[in-house]
């Protein structure tokens, strides 16, 4: 009997501190290799913006995430599954994918850019006209561009679909592509990591823009979080701090930065002061 | 591809490293499930009566047609549908698992019809019940003789494991794909790497399973040369 009632209260124990133990936690999907929205650093740490705000708003809003790595295209079907809480991998909001999702108002905006090889003398007329062979990656909203508006409408491109960008570059380098399709600020990175290989042809004013996506219906409520957490980034400036950090800057810089700043967030739990340390030590990096 | 890349590449390795022990731990899993149910399942093909026979081959067939990336998706996606958590890990060793056990149970059954009839007649002669048999006297030969096809069995499933990255787990494909993504000039030698890693693994884990063959022969029993 006796030992019975301590069983019990051992069970009742274990359950309560269980439960104290686990604060509210989302798990977040990303495509952890598409700098510099997300990626993983020579520390192996994932970083990037979309991390970052993830991070940022999960302290403002009192619940803790979990940054997960995978398949762009698999993101979107574990949300749905109930695998994933939130998708946060520059996703593009588009129809098709809001009869599945739930998206956040939007918090980045992109075009498409045509990168081709130095010296090709392509333009982004020229290297999109029939015959062409244009590389995407699959699954994103420039692999879904060139469908729609070159090979639905009769201009017989040859899409050729890559799992990640980078071997899509190079595939571009070593000739078997003549352009490669891409949002704007990895197209950039690509140009400052081949100098005087590839060049920007052209952009393609697409005015997507990106949204962070939860399952439909959003049964957890996390939407509402995200909107008032993104407002609350505004306002302290964090936001700003963050953009000029991550974008247009060498990723080298950037990861030497976010290790010097990472405790503001993941200890102080201060978003606005890791912003403004962020983007003062890039700056210093970069000169 | 400069010294330079290569020399950036080496810079990685312990990260590739890391992610390699992902893989071999997926593989210890993966093979630990393949050879307990293989050799259940090889059992049943074999000596079952006929309904539990076919349930058997049923299970082999299906774990030898479905494609593995499509087994590692639905051991994924699949149980979230009944609301069961499962770790993208544990669905890798499982999907991995089934698929290696198919395999593996046709290996076995391959090396239980080799042995001679006549050892089962004696075992029963002996006294030995049926059950008796197949434990002490037959399948411990047909272990024997399947470590050959088995080392081929290994070889393939190693390499499964990188398969793993699709549903998220980060293995040594994952982290090559990580160097690329940052920096990409490096993207061919961390996928060069990552071969020179795994060729050096299949060497050592042959190795092994050839010592262990040696090792395990018993005089006048092996397979005949």
């Amino acid at each position: 009997m006796a030992l019975r009632r301590v069983a019990v209260v051992v069970l009742v124990l274990g359950v309560v501190g269980l439960g104290g133990m686990g604060a509210e936690k989302f798990v977040v999907g990303t495509d952890a290799a598409w700098p510099p929205f997300e990626w993983v650093s020579a520390k192996g740490e994932i970083l990037g913006f979309d991390v970052d705000v993830m991070r940022m708003i999960a302290i403002l809003e009192g619940y803790e995430v979990e940054i997960r790595d995978i398949a762009f295209d698999s993101i979107i079907p574990a949300v749905i599954a109930g695998k994933l809480d939130i998708g946060a991998s520059g996703f593009t909001i588009t129809a098709e994918r809001a009869q599945v999702v739930d998206f956040s108002s939007p918090y980045w905006s992109s075009d498409q850019t045509v990168l081709v090889r130095a010296g090709s003398g392509l333009n982004v007329v020229t290297a999109l006209m029939p015959g062409r062979k244009v590389g995407a990656q699959r699954g994103t909203t420039g692999a879904f561009w060139v469908e729609d508006n070159l090979v639905a409408k009769g201009v017989a491109v040859e899409l050729v679909l890559y799992e990640t960008y980078p071997e899509a570059i190079m595939d571009l380098l070593a000739g078997r592509l003549d352009a490669v399709i891409q949002d704007e600020a990895p197209s950039q990175q690509a140009v400052r990591q081949y100098p005087g290989q590839l060049v920007i042809a052209g952009v393609i004013k697409t005015y997507e823009e990106f949204g962070f996506l939860v399952a439909k219906g959003d049964p957890k409520g996390i939407l509402p979080r995200i909107e008032r957490g993104m407002k609350k980034l505004k306002e302290t400036g964090a936001w700003d701090n963050l953009v000029a950090a991550y974008f247009g800057n060498p990723l080298e810089a950037v990861e030497s930065a976010w290790e010097a700043c990472i405790d503001l967030l993941r200890v102080a739990k201060d978003p606005v002061a890791y912003a403004a340390c962020l983007v003062q030590k890039v700056r210093e990096l970069s000169k | 591809m400069t010294i330079e890349h290569w020399l950036r590449v080496w810079n990685y390795l312990p990260i590739l490293l890391q992610g390699l022990s992902v893989n071999l731990a997926l593989l210890g899993g993966l093979i630990t499930v393949g050879f307990i149910i293989g050799v259940v399942v090889a059992l049943l093909e074999v000596y079952a009566p006929p309904p539990l026979r076919l349930v058997a081959f049923g299970y082999a067939w299906i774990f030898r047609s479905i494609p593995e990336i499509l087994l590692l998706l639905l051991m994924w996606f699949g149980p979230a549908q009944f609301g069961i958590k499962i770790s993208p890990f544990i669905a890798a060793v499982l999907a991995l698992g089934l698929r290696s056990s198919a395999y593996q149970a046709e290996i076995f059954r391959g090396a239980l019809q080799a042995i001679p009839v006549g050892q089962a007649l004696a075992a029963r002669a002996l006294g030995l019940s049926r059950i008796g048999a197949i434990r002490y006297v037959l399948l411990p030969q047909a272990l024997r003789l399947s470590l050959a096809g088995w080392g081929n069995e290994f070889a393939v499933v190693l390499k499964d494991t990188t398969l793993a990255y699709a549903i998220g787990v980060v293995e040594v494909m994952r982290q090559a794909r990580y160097i690329g993504s940052r920096e990409f000039p490096l993207t061919l030698p961390a996928y060069i790497t990552v071969a020179l890693l795994f060729l050096i693994l299949t060497y050592a884990g042959l190795f092994i399973i050839g010592k262990a063959e040696r090792r395990l022969r018993i005089p006048g029993l092996e397979a005949r040369r």
